[in-house]
Parts: structure tokens; C-alpha cells; sequence
């Protein structure tokens, strides 16, 4: 198993050359004027502008020029300030959101990081939970009403079902509002006497005694979670039923009936473990879904994660902050594809003897 | 395991519910503050009543701050934030785009006699926000720091010509008069060490302090009459020099300031940071989320009613009109797609009266049609009748600063190594145009009478805007409301075409018995950026007209990747297109320079002659300072673009704001970068 780690670590880095390599490849079809445009959004008032710019960032350089530069920077020869380098931990600077791209991704990641922690629980427990009544009840009335639910919820855009939300629970109710915290707990957070020792808002709140805020927090990200979970509810709903009912006509779950063993035992003991199997698979993809960003429901909620942070720097074809996104998605998907391997490993046997 | 879950289920469950019950009410952390009015209430109570009175709310589409730095900002969102945090020696009267008032002058300057010297006495007692006094030599550090920072992505132009010269668009120019350094700080910082101290000293001598008389004199290349206009923007902000240097800014040195030339906003260390002396002190800075404006307590003037702005990024429309709606925001970005939603909500209305240049008395509603267009919409309650009781206030109807133009290249590039995709074959044979085609007046003038400005005013402006009959805006010297101006007018537009002699015989198309435009016809592409449905819809609405004028004449829209677009204008590859500018400054030197000798000039190929033309008069009309000799000159350059039907005006939009009827004091000045927030205050 250690072996096996180590071997799917050290595949890191090389993933990761191969996702920059690939996007800057891509970027060699523009040429130097086309690959300016990504860093402009209108026509510049002085014309000379597009020239400064081309020089600025050496579009005009050899792919192999600019490829280094992007991984080691360049030194001002004047003020002797090494500018970029993602070797060094420069990842750029945000033209889409003016500030470096790594301070971008600290700032928004914990916020995101937060949202999946409270999400991943309703989302896959009552996810699941609804899947194994649905298929303990086959063909019954709750079956049926999961099956509806499930069309429902595959189908409705997430789009219209938060900004419903938002109508319903913001506009009219005024019990949820939108964005990260209210404005007053906002002044709190940023003040000194605010402790973040994780970064992360809900958690930093308890741990500075402010309950007040830990509540406010979670009011804020009620929506989005409810959101999140609900699209989601009808996939694990699918998976978690389908699985569960391949295991529920198996030998071994007959066998342990015949035995007498209680319905409940035999369902729950027996039978959902082993349906789990997929569904692990599924919950491990919808958490690196989540830590990645969820761009539409970051957007509709105004919550600033890092989903929002990444839809605007591609609507803005600001092409250092995407490459930036694109590794630390890179990365996060390596690392959590590994976690899952390693869970499987640990749950199934016959993937560990294989 | 199981157990473990249904645990952890609960509390998620539990937890939301209690969040849930907490409320909107949250318990804000109490501020304070004393309620004394600041300058510019003369509002009568709206009877709407903010939740909060001390803190607005601005949910913004973007918060997108490309720099704090005045030197380097040249955009509208950190022009803004600038706008409340900086202050200039002067600043504009109200309203007014042409009335000035002294701000960090204690009073207006004294101009010498031919126009060259500014002389300015400065404030004494105010404070920058981290408690340094400002003097005169902070404010010469000022415009010297800006000057020397130069580069063409900055505001700084508008300065450099005034003190360098005419023409002179950056500091590097003093260095190179070849333009080739330009943006390179390693080329200029190579140059000779004797040259650059000689455009420090230059800049230095141009600038000067006088401590103890409390002065700072400015001496002109020649007399700028747009001067004031051109320092009372953002770009004309007095820094703290003490502080710029501590943070990494350039130490006032004539042996260093080329290692600070052509910075940009990533490299600048003042991009994210401010310390100026307005109302407002910067308090939190998360670009792309949120940008906290404090007041600051030490203002030299009474402070701010208002003791919070906060700007809060807010992309998704529907959340910032639900924001509107709950009363948690005081104003919002209102994309015009969508203001018909606002609209069916405005209690109260001003509709701006172009004769007396203000907006009317404030109307309540009392009937709304969404069919009608404009102010048209709305119907105001009769003697004795109550309004609808709306809960925004509008205000409608002052032409912005902002044009289209419809821009022809007279020059078009083509060569057999890169042939010119948009002007099919490159000959006049009916399947093409040849390189020069808009060279010839006639053909200009009659693109310009194709041009149904009605339509585009009416359905891509729902109305909401008025068609440009000259480059110069209202209120400005050389805006002439009766001037010469195209209209649609097909007989003229047919009449122009015959008149043409393209293949260059001397005969008029309308008679060449061996053929010409007229009997040939010609095929050409306008393009335009996708996404960009203004441009597009010009493009077809002159697309049909040509058609039914000759159906020879064929023109194709088409939409290009903005890349794409960009390349092909560089490479000045374009036939037609829509030149749009939000002027600078309110003046018609804003308006000519660049659309004549300047950027679109450039664009459109204009032959030097014609450029020289406009040089001679742009440099007679800029050096005077008369308002109404200036008028006079600049209506020669009017009378020269339409003649020369160099380009077509076309229409400027009008004002479509909206705010909560609670907000006060707001000054509606287009000229000024966003709001002022400094005189607003909430009921």
C-alpha cells in the first residue's frame, strides 16, 4: 500500500507539467496582438498600449522563453525583484481580480473548503438515506416518489433552483441572505481582535467564542448547502438505489434472510456496505466537485469561493488566473483521485489484493 | 459508524435551524458617530427610512479595482474608489462638468498673463489618513511622481502634453523623441544617465514648491485651456510623499525615478494600498469581493454623515435586485436589459431638462407603462393624487459622456503576402472593394445619410439616447446644437454614391458610361467583436440600407472573437467600424485629439494632410484659454469632420439611474468617476 502511495505521489508533479504544458501549448495558436486581447477588454485608449503589453509579458519571445519565465519569473534588472515564478510561488497576477494569483486562491479556497465541510454531510447521508428507502420500499410508494424526486432534481437547473431559493428565503422571507457574512460581523471578522487560526470562518468563529458569528456564518451558506444538496441528493439517490438493489437480490443477502437474521440487520449490517462501494466513488468525485469550486452556486449566492473567483477569471479570458485554477484544480483532483484509491483500498479487499 | 452519521446529520441540521432562526436582524457592532450634515443637502425628505442610516451599500456586478494608485488608475471603478479617498487641488462644482471650486487649494489659481503659470495656494491643516499634514512639496511630488511614472497604459498623457508639449504622450519622449522606449523600463533605464536627470530636472522645474508661502507654481510648455479640467481628476491626486516612499514608491530622486517608469498595477506597490486626505479612509481592500470606505475622522472639512461604504461585488443580477429589493443595498449595477424590473418599481422620478443642463423636480409616480419608452413610461401624479409609493427613485435622461462613431479606414491594409479577408476580392468588380475605397468623400458621406440613426436610437437604446451631431458633448466650447450633421436621408445617400469616382477618371459614378461604384457594386465585411450587440445591430442596420439603395451593395456583418477583432484593427485590416470613447475630460480637446491626430486617427489611416489639418487647429484651440474663442476654433474642426465626413457621430446614451428612495445628496455629475459619496447621506 506505501509503495502504492508513493508511486501515485511522485505522479504528481508530472500531472501537473502536463496540464500547463497542454493549456500553454493551446495558448501558442493566438498570436501576440490575439494573446494581448486576453489582457485588455476594450480597445485601449492609447493605441501604443498593445505594444507595452506584448513587451511587458514577452508574447513576442519563443513558447520555451515564456514556458520558463512562467515556472522561474525574471529579475528587474533594476530593482533586482524577481516578478513571477511559479517555482518560487508566484503564480501571476490576476488581471480579472487585481492581486496575485496564489493570495486569490488563499482567500477564496477556505471559504470553499468551508462550504464543502457543511455540505458533504446532508448531501451524502441524505443522499444515501434516501436511496436505501428507496430500494428496501422497490416499487412502493416511496420508490416511486424518490424516482419523481430524483427526475426533478436531475432536472432543474441549479441556476433557476437558487435563485428560487433566493426569491423565496431572501426577497420575500428575509430569513437566508446572500454572500459570506452580514456586513456588521464582516467589520468583526476583519477587525485584530478576530483570531483566524484555520482560515476558516465558521470554525474560526467558535474557536474565538463568538457564537453569534458561527450562526450568522451558517445562516449565509444555508442556501448554497441546500442548493449544493439538493442537485446532488438525486444522484446519490440513483447510484445508492440502484447498488443497493443488485446487492439486495445477491446469494449472501438470501442467505442471511434464510438464516433469520432481522430485516434491519440484514439491510443495514449486510447489504449497504457493500452497495456502498459506488457510491464512495461518487461522493469522493461531488467533494473534489465542491472543493473545486461550484461556479453557478458561488455566483447565484454571491458567495466568494473559489468557483466564483474562477467563472469570472474565464469570462474575463484573464489567462494567468485560469492557469493558476486549473492547477490547484489539477492538484486538488490528484490528490483527492488518491484518497478516494486509498478508501477503496481499505474498504474492498479485493482491490487491495489486486 | 451509522450512528456516528445520524450524529453528525443532526447537528448540520440543527445548526441550520438555529442560523435560521437567528434572523436578519443581526446585532451590529455599535459605531457611533455624530449626525452633521455635510455640504449638498438640499433634498426634501423622500419618507422612506433606511434600516441603517450609517453604512451604503453598493452591490456592484464587479468590484474589480485595476489600482489604487492615482498616478496609474485609468478606469471608472478605481477612479472611483480614488475619487473618495484622494482629493485634487480643485474638484467640480456640483454638477457641473465646467464649473471648478477649490479643494486642496485654499483657492482658485492665479494664471499669468500668456497662460503658462499656474500658481496655487495650498490648503494648510489637512491631514492624509495616517495623520501627516500635507504641504506643497507633497503636492509637486505629486504631479512630478505621475509625470516620471509615465507609461501608455496610465492616465498620464493628459498631463504630459500640458507641461512637455503638444504631442508629447510620455515622459520617455524627453528621453527618445524617436518613441522607442516606450513602456521599456530596462531600454530607458539604459539610456544615457546625463538625459534622464535632464527629464527629472525638467519635470522638477516645471513643478515647484514654495513651503513657506505655501504655494506650488506650475509652469505650462504653452497656455492648456483644459488645464483645470485636466487636474481636477483622479490622475491630479496629492499623495503623501513621506508615505509613497516608506511603501516602495519613488523617493523624489532625479538619479532613481526610471527604475519606477511604466509601472503597471502588479508591479506597483501602491496598487492595494491608499493614503490620501478625502473624506473617505480605505478600510478594506478585498478586490474581486468587497472594498470597505471608513470616515475619515480628521477630514478638514465637517466629516461625512455617511461613516461606511461598502462596495460589495454582487455578479449575478438577480441577487443584486433581490439585495434591492430586501433594502440591503442603497444602490446597484442595473444592466439595461434589466431595468424594465427596476423600472416597474419607481415610486419617485427626475427627468433631466437639456435646455436648463439640470435635472427636473422630483415626481411621484402615479402610472407605468412598460410599453412607452424612456421617461415616457412613467406618469406623474396630479395635484392632490398619491404615488404609487415605488421604493426606488429614478433619475432619467442626462446624456452620458460617451460616443459611437462609425469609422471608416481610408487606407485599408492588404498585401499579396496577407490579403485582406474583409474586402473581398480588393477590387471594384462588384465582389470587392479596393484598399482606398473610403478615401473618396462622397463614399463617406453616403455610408453617413445610409445611417438610420432613429432605428438605433429607438431599438437598440429603447430611446434612451440622443443622436451625436459632433464630437463635442453638451457644455463644452465647440458644441453647437444647430451644426451640420448627417441624417437619413436615402435620396442623399444614392446622390452621394453617384457622385463618387472611384476608378479615378474624373467622371462621377452616376455618369461613367465605362462603369464605376455605382454600376459595379461592392462587397464588403464589417465586423465586430462578439457579444458586443451594439456594434453588430450598427452594422446590419447599414447593411439594410445600403441594400435598398443599390441592391449592388452588399455588406456583411460579421462577428469576430474579440482576439481576433483586436488583430485585425491593429493591423488596420478593418473597412468599417464603431469607435466608441468616454472622454477624460469634459473637452472638446478629449474629443478631437483622439479622433483625429490620435488613437482612432491612426486606426482609420488617415493621410497626413488631413491629420495636419487638425494638428493646426486641436494646437490653436488647446493653447487658448478664452471659452469663446476656444467655441469658435473648435467649430472649425466640427465644420472640417463633417465636411471631410471623417467619421459619423452617432448617438449618446442617456442616464438610467436608480437608487433607494431613502439616499440623499447624491451629485449627478457624469464627468465624475462613479459617485461622490462624501455629500450623500440616508434618511
Amino acid at each position: 500500500m506505501t509503495t502504492y502511495i508513493i508511486r501515485r505521489l511522485l505522479l504528481v508533479p508530472v500531472l501537473l507539467f502536463g496540464v500547463t504544458v497542454l493549456i500553454f501549448a493551446m495558448l501558442q495558436f493566438l498570436s501576440p496582438v490575439e494573446r494581448t486581447a486576453l489582457y485588455v477588454r476594450d480597445f485601449p485608449k492609447n493605441d501604443k498600449a498593445i505594444e507595452g503589453l506584448i513587451k511587458r509579458y514577452g508574447f513576442d519571445q519563443p513558447i520555451y522563453v515564456q514556458y520558463w519565465t512562467w515556472l522561474v519569473g525574471k529579475v528587474d534588472k533594476t530593482s533586482g525583484v524577481r516578478e513571477g515564478g511559479i517555482l518560487f510561488g508566484n503564480f501571476g497576477y490576476s488581471r480579472s481580480a487585481s492581486q496575485p494569483v496564489a493570495e486569490l486562491i488563499a482567500r477564496r479556497f477556505p471559504n470553499t473548503l468551508d462550504l464543502t465541510i457543511w455540505t458533504v454531510a446532508p448531501m451524502i447521508l441524505i443522499g444515501i438515506w434516501m436511496g436505501v428507502q428507496a430500494a428496501v420500499h422497490h416499487n412502493g410508494f416511496i420508490d416511486q416518489a424518490a424516482r419523481v424526486f430524483s427526475i426533478v432534481g436531475t432536472s432543474f437547473p441549479t441556476f433557476v433552483f437558487g435563485l428560487l431559493m433566493l426569491l423565496i428565503f431572501y426577497a420575500n422571507l428575509h430569513w437566508f441572505s446572500p454572500g459570506r457574512l452580514s456586513d456588521a460581523y464582516n467589520q468583526v471578522v476583519d477587525s485584530s481582535s478576530f483570531t483566524h487560526y484555520t482560515s476558516l470562518l465558521t470554525f474560526d468563529a467558535l474557536l474565538n467564542g463568538r457564537f453569534d458569528i458561527f450562526l450568522d456564518a451558517l445562516r449565509h451558506m444555508f442556501l448554497p448547502i441546500l442548493t449544493l444538496s439538493y442537485i446532488s441528493w438525486a444522484t446519490f439517490l440513483r447510484v445508492t438505489r440502484g447498488s443497493m438493489l443488485e446487492t439486495l437480490r445477491m446469494e449472501y443477502v438470501t442467505t442471511a434472510r434464510a438464516m433469520g437474521l432481522p430485516e434491519r440487520d440484514v439491510i443495514f449490517k449486510h447489504a449497504q456496505p457493500n452497495a456502498m462501494l459506488p457510491v464512495l466513488t461518487l461522493a469522493g468525485f461531488s467533494i473534489v466537485g465542491l472543493l473545486g469550486g461550484v461556479l453557478i452556486t458561488e455566483t447565484v449566492f454571491n458567495y466568494p469561493g473559489i468557483g466564483s473567483a474562477a467563472a469570472r477569471a474565464a469570462t474575463s479570458l484573464d489567462v494567468v488566473a485560469m492557469l493558476g485554477f486549473a492547477l490547484f484544480n489539477g492538484l486538488i483532483l490528484i490528490v483527492a483521485n488518491l484518497v478516494v484509491d486509498v478508501l477503496y483500498a481499505f474498504v474492498d479487499p479485493r482491490v487491495r489484493l489486486s | 459508524m451509522r450512528k456516528m452519521f445520524t450524529l453528525l446529520s443532526l447537528l448540520v441540521v440543527a445548526s441550520m435551524a438555529l442560523a435560521a432562526c437567528g434572523g436578519t436582524s443581526t446585532q451590529a457592532p455599535a459605531t457611533g458617530g455624530d449626525a452633521t450634515q455635510a455640504p449638498g443637502d438640499t433634498s426634501a425628505p423622500s419618507g422612506f427610512h433606511a434600516a441603517d442610516t450609517t453604512t451604503l451599500v453598493v452591490a456592484e456586478s464587479e468590484v474589480g479595482i485595476d489600482t489604487l494608485d492615482p498616478a496609474l488608475a485609468y478606469d471608472t471603478a478605481s477612479g472611483e474608489i480614488i475619487q473618495n479617498v484622494y482629493e485634487t487641488l480643485v474638484f467640480y462644482d456640483g454638477d457641473a462638468t465646467d464649473k471648478f471650486v477649490p479643494q486642496l487649494a485654499s483657492e482658485m489659481p492665479t494664471v499669468s498673463a500668456d497662460g503658462t503659470t499656474y500658481t496655487f495656494k495650498i490648503r494648510s491643516g489637512v491631514k492624509f489618513h495616517n495623520g501627516d499634514v500635507m504641504t506643497p512639496s507633497d503636492v509637486a511630488y505629486s504631479f512630478q511622481r505621475g509625470l516620471l511614472q509615465g507609461g501608455t497604459s496610465s492616465p498620464q498623457w493628459l498631463l504630459t502634453e500640458p507641461f512637455y508639449g503638444v504631442g508629447v504622450d510620455d515622459v520617455s519622449l524627453l528621453v527618445d523623441p524617436e518613441g522607442n522606449l516606450y513602456d521599456d523600463r530596462e531600454a530607458l533605464s539604459a539610456a544615457d544617465p546625463a538625459t534622464l536627470v535632464a527629464a527629472c530636472e525638467q519635470t522638477k522645474a516645471a513643478i515647484v514648491a514654495d513651503d513657506a508661502a505655501g504655494t506650488v507654481t506650475m509652469t505650462l510648455k504653452q497656455a492648456w485651456g483644459p488645464f483645470l479640467p485636466t487636474i481636477a481628476q483622479t490622475w491630479g491626486s496629492v499623495m503623501d510623499q513621506k508615505w509613497v516612499v516608506e511603501n516602495g514608491g519613488w523617493d523624489g530622486s532625479c538619479d532613481t525615478w526610471q527604475n519606477f517608469y511604466g509601472m503597471a498595477s502588479a508591479d506597483d506597490p501602491l496598487s492595494g494600498i491608499a493614503n490620501g486626505t478625502g473624506a473617505f479612509t480605505l478600510d478594506k481592500f478585498a478586490n474581486g469581493e468587497e472594498i470597505d470606505l471608513v470616515r475619515f475622522a480628521d477630514y478638514w472639512r465637517e466629516p461625512s454623515k455617511l461613516e461606511r461604504v461598502i462596495f460589495k461585488q454582487v455578479p449575478e443580477w438577480g441577487t443584486r435586485f433581490a439585495m434591492m429589493q430586501a433594502g440591503d443595498a442603497d444602490l446597484a449595477t442595473v444592466p439595461s436589459a434589466n431595468r424594465s424590473q427596476m423600472d416597474a418599481l419607481v415610486g419617485i422620478y427626475q427627468v433631466f431638462d437639456t435646455a436648463s443642463n439640470t435635472y427636473g423636480p422630483e415626481q411621484e409616480v402615479c402610472g407605468y407603462d412598460e410599453t412607452a419608452l424612456g421617461a415616457a413610461k412613467f406618469t406623474p401624479c396630479a395635484a392632490g393624487e398619491t404615488g404609487n409609493g415605488g421604493q426606488f427613485r429614478l433619475r432619467i435622461g442626462r446624456p452620458v459622456i460617451s460616443m459611437d462613431v462609425l469609422l471608416s479606414n481610408w487606407n485599408i491594409a492588404t498585401s499579396e503576402e496577407s490579403p485582406n479577408p474583409y474586402i473581398g476580392s480588393g477590387k471594384l468588380d462588384g465582389n470587392g472593394i479596393p484598399a482606398d475605397f473610403f478615401s473618396d468623400v462622397h463614399i463617406r458621406k453616403a455610408f453617413g445619410y445610409c445611417f438610420d440613426f432613429d432605428t438605433l436610437l429607438n431599438d437598440v437604446f429603447s430611446g434612451e439616447a440622443v443622436q451625436s451631431f459632433q464630437l463635442p458633448l453638451a457644455g463644452m466650447p465647440g458644441y453647437f446644437p444647430d451644426t451640420p450633421h448627417y441624417t437619413f436621408d436615402l435620396a442623399q445617400c444614392e446622390a452621394e454614391f453617384k457622385l463618387a469616382d472611384l476608378d479615378k477618371d474624373g467622371i462621377a459614378a452616376g455618369d461613367d458610361p465605362e462603369g464605376d461604384v455605382w454600376t459595379t457594386g461592392f462587397r464588403v465585411q464589417m465586423a465586430y467583436n462578439q457579444g458586443n450587440s451594439t456594434r453588430q445591430t450598427i452594422a446590419e442596420i447599414l447593411a439594410g440600407n445600403l441594400a435598398s439603395v443599390n441592391e449592388l451593395f452588399l455588406v456583411e456583418t460579421l462577428g469576430l472573437p474579440w482576439p481576433a477583432y483586436l488583430r485585425s484593427q491593429r493591423a488596420k485590416q478593418l473597412p468599417l467600424m464603431t469607435g466608441g470613447w468616454q472622454e477624460d475630460i469634459h473637452d472638446p480637446h478629449n474629443w478631437y485629439q483622439p479622433y483625429t491626430t490620435g488613437t482612432y486617427g491612426g486606426r482609420q489611416s488617415l493621410p497626413d494632410d488631413v491629420k495636419a489639418q487638425f494638428r493646426d487647429i486641436l494646437e490653436r484651440g488647446v493653447s487658448e484659454t478664452d471659452p469663446a474663442k476656444r467655441a469658435e476654433i473648435y467649430k472649425e474642426a466640427n465644420t472640417l469632420y463633417y465636411d471631410l465626413a471623417v467619421g459619423i457621430p452617432l448617438e449618446v446614451t442617456t442616464s438610467h439611474g436608480f437608487s433607494q428612495r431613502w439616499l440623499q445628496g447624491v451629485v449627478l455629475n457624469p464627468i465624475l468617476s462613479g459617485n461622490y459619496y462624501y455629500p450623500m447621506y440616508k434618511e
